[in-house]
C-alpha cells in the first residue's frame, strides 16, 4: 500500500516537513546549493519546490511551493521519484547511488551541488522520523 | 603525524595543505607514497561529475612503502613495498565469497562517504580538526595515507614503485576488462573507445591474448599514436570519420566481438554497443556521472542477443591479479614504464589534470620524495 493516499497527504507530510526545515539550522544549506530545487513525485503525483530566500543566515532560508505554484521557477536541480521512495529517502533508508543506478531516483542538474546537502542529512533524517511519529502536522 | 596533501577544497579548487594524519587503527596500514597515477576518476571528482564530499584528498592509484601498521595487521610490516588497492573488500559477503570482490558493498559504501569502512577519515585539518575526506579509501595524493589492510598488496623487494603504482588502477582495470569481463579469445576482434590510461591497457591486454583486429577510437592524434604503440592494429579519429562505419568495414560488416568504452560518456557507450556484432559483448569501463542515462535500440537486445555489461576495477582480485601482472611485466610482455609520460610534484596536480585532458600524456604520475 502506498505511503501517501493522495496528493494532499503527500503535501501535508513532505511539504509540511519541508516547511519545518525552512527555519531549521539545516535549512541554511540551501544557500550552498545555490538555486531552486524541484522535487517531482509520482504515485501520487505532486511537485514541491524549494526557492532560496536571501540573504544567507535569515530565516526562513527558503520558500516551499506546491503543485502548479512550483512550475513558475526554473530549478537548478530536479529530483524525480515515487512518493514512497521519497518517504524512505527522508527516513534515511535509501542508498542514493543505488537509487540513481536503478532509476528509482532521477536527478537532473549539477549533482555536485546536492553534495553540499548530503553530508548533513544524517541530522535531517531523525527530524523526519520525529515529524512522522508526531503525526506529520496533523 | 603531519603530511602534505593535495586537497580538493571544493569542486574545481585544489590546495596543497598540511594535514594531520591519524595513526593506523586496528586492521589499518599507513603507507608512505612514492608515486601515484592521475586518473580520469580523480578529475571527475575534481569537476563535480562524480560528486563526493569535500574537502577530500584525491588519488587512488599509488604505490609506496609501509610506514606503520595498526593492531592485528599480519600481511605486511613496516618497510614492505606495497601497491594500493582502492577496493579493499571485506572477504565475507556473498560477492567476496563468490569470487566477485569488486562488487563488495563495504568499500563501495565507504567510498561514497569518503571515509574508511568504519566511517572515519584519517585526515584532518585546522585547529578544530575538520575531517578531510579520502577518495576511494586511498587518498594517494598525500605523502602518507592510512588504508585498510586489504587495501594494500605486498610487492617483492626492489620493485619499481613508479611502475607498480599504475597496477593499482589503470593496468588492472584495462587488462581485467579484456581477460575477465569480456573473456576475449585469440583471434576475436576488439574495439576500444578512448585511448587514455585505461584504453591503452585494454589494447595491451587484447594484444597479449592475440585478439585481432584491435581498433582504437579517439579524437586525439597523440593518444591514437600511443594506442598503436600499445597494440592497436587500426586507429580511427572519431572527429574525422564515423567510428561505426570504420569498425563495420574492418569486420566484414559484422561488428566487433567485443567493444570497450573507456571514456564514460552516454554517446560512446551507445556507440560501443552499436559497434558490437550479434552475440557480441560491449563492456562499459568509463565512469559516467551517476545521473547520466544512455539511449539504446531496445529491439537489438533480443534480436541480436548482444551483451552489454560493465567492468569495475577489472573484475579483479588485487591480491591475486597484481602479482600476476608484475610477473608479466618482469617477463617483458606487459609494458608499464611507457605508460608514464610525465612526472609532477604534489603541488602540480592541476597541471597534471590539464595534460591529461589535453591528451598530451598516457598517464601523469605524481612522485614523492623518498
Amino acid at each position: 500500500m502506498a505511503v501517501f493516499a493522495d496528493t494532499d497527504a503527500l503535501y501535508r507530510t513532505l511539504g509540511g516537513f519541508f516547511q519545518t526545515l525552512t527555519t531549521a539550522e539545516e535549512g541554511q544549506l540551501i544557500h550552498r546549493v545555490g538555486g531552486p530545487v524541484l522535487f517531482v513525485y509520482h504515485r501520487p503525483e505532486g511537485r514541491l519546490l524549494w526557492s532560496p530566500l536571501p540573504p544567507p543566515g535569515e530565516r526562513p532560508a527558503f520558500r516551499v511551493s506546491y503543485g502548479d505554484e512550483a512550475a513558475g521557477e526554473i530549478p537548478l536541480l530536479t529530483f524525480e521519484q515515487d512518493a514512497d521512495t521519497a518517504h524512505r529517502f527522508w527516513l534515511g533508508e535509501i542508498d542514493l547511488a543505488q537509487a540513481l543506478a536503478r532509476q528509482q531516483l532521477r536527478a537532473i542538474g549539477p549533482l555536485s551541488r546536492a553534495m553540499k546537502l548530503l553530508p548533513h542529512l544524517d541530522t535531517v533524517y531523525p527530524r523526519y522520523a520525529a515529524w512522522i511519529a508526531g503525526g506529520a502536522g496533523a | 603525524m603531519r603530511v602534505q596533501a593535495s586537497v580538493l577544497a571544493d569542486y574545481g579548487r585544489l590546495e596543497l595543505e598540511e594535514l594531520s594524519l591519524d595513526d593506523p587503527g586496528p586492521g589499518e596500514v599507513a603507507v608512505r607514497l612514492r608515486a601515484a597515477g592521475v586518473c580520469h576518476s580523480d578529475y571527475h571528482v575534481y569537476s563535480g561529475d562524480l560528486p563526493l564530499p569535500t574537502p577530500m584528498v584525491l588519488g587512488h592509484e599509488g604505490a609506496g612503502v609501509v610506514a606503520a601498521v595498526g593492531p592485528g595487521v599480519t600481511s605486511v610490516r613496516p618497510g614492505d613495498p606495497v601497491v594500493l588497492s582502492w577496493l579493499p573488500s571485506c572477504g565475507r559477503c556473498r560477492f567476496c565469497l563468490s569470487g566477485r570482490p569488486e562488487l563488495c558493498r563495504v568499500p563501495a559504501t565507504a567510498a561514497q562517504h569518503g571515509t574508511l569502512p568504519g566511517g572515519r577519515t584519517p585526515f584532518r585539518r585546522g585547529a578544530a580538526g575538520e575531517p578531510v575526506y579520502q577518495f576511494s579509501l586511498t587518498g594517494a595524493f598525500a605523502e602518507v595515507t592510512v588504508v585498510p589492510e586489504s587495501g594494500v598488496v605486498r610487492l617483492p623487494p626492489g620493485t619499481d614503485l613508479e611502475a607498480a603504482a599504475l597496477l593499482g588502477c589503470s593496468v588492472l582495470t584495462g587488462t581485467g576488462a579484456v581477460w575477465r569481463t569480456a573473456a576475449v579469445q585469440p583471434g576475436e576482434s576488439v574495439a576500444v573507445f578512448g585511448a587514455g590510461g585505461i584504453g591503452l591497457n585494454v589494447l595491451q591486454g587484447a594484444h597479449l591474448v592475440s585478439a585481432y583486429p584491435r581498433i582504437a577510437i579517439d579524437v586525439s592524434e597523440r593518444r591514437l599514436a600511443a594506442a598503436s604503440e600499445f597494440g592497436a592494429t587500426h586507429v580511427v579519429r572519431a572527429d574525422q570519420a564515423s567510428a561505426l562505419d570504420r569498425i563495420l568495414e574492418l569486420t566484414g560488416g559484422e561488428g566487433v566481438d567485443a567493444a570497450f568504452e573507456a571514456i564514460g560518456r552516454p554517446e560512446t557507450i551507445a556507440q560501443a554497443f552499436n559497434a558490437t556484432r550479434a552475440g557480441g559483448r560491449a563492456v562499459v569501463i568509463g565512469v559516467a556521472p551517476p545521473n547520466a542515462e544512455v539511449a539504446l535500440n531496445a529491439f537489438a537486445f533480443p534480436s541480436q542477443e548482444k551483451t552489454l555489461t560493465g567492468c569495475w576495477y577489472g573484475q579483479s582480485s588485487p591480491a591475486r591479479d597484481i602479482p600476476a601482472l608484475l610477473r608479466l611485466h618482469a617477463e617483458g610482455s606487459l609494458r608499464l614504464r611507457p605508460l608514464m609520460s610525465r612526472r609532477y610534484g604534489l603541488g602540480e596536480l592541476g597541471q597534471a589534470f590539464e595534460a591529461m585532458l589535453a591528451g598530451s600524456v598516457n598517464r601523469a604520475l605524481i612522485v614523492f620524495d623518498s
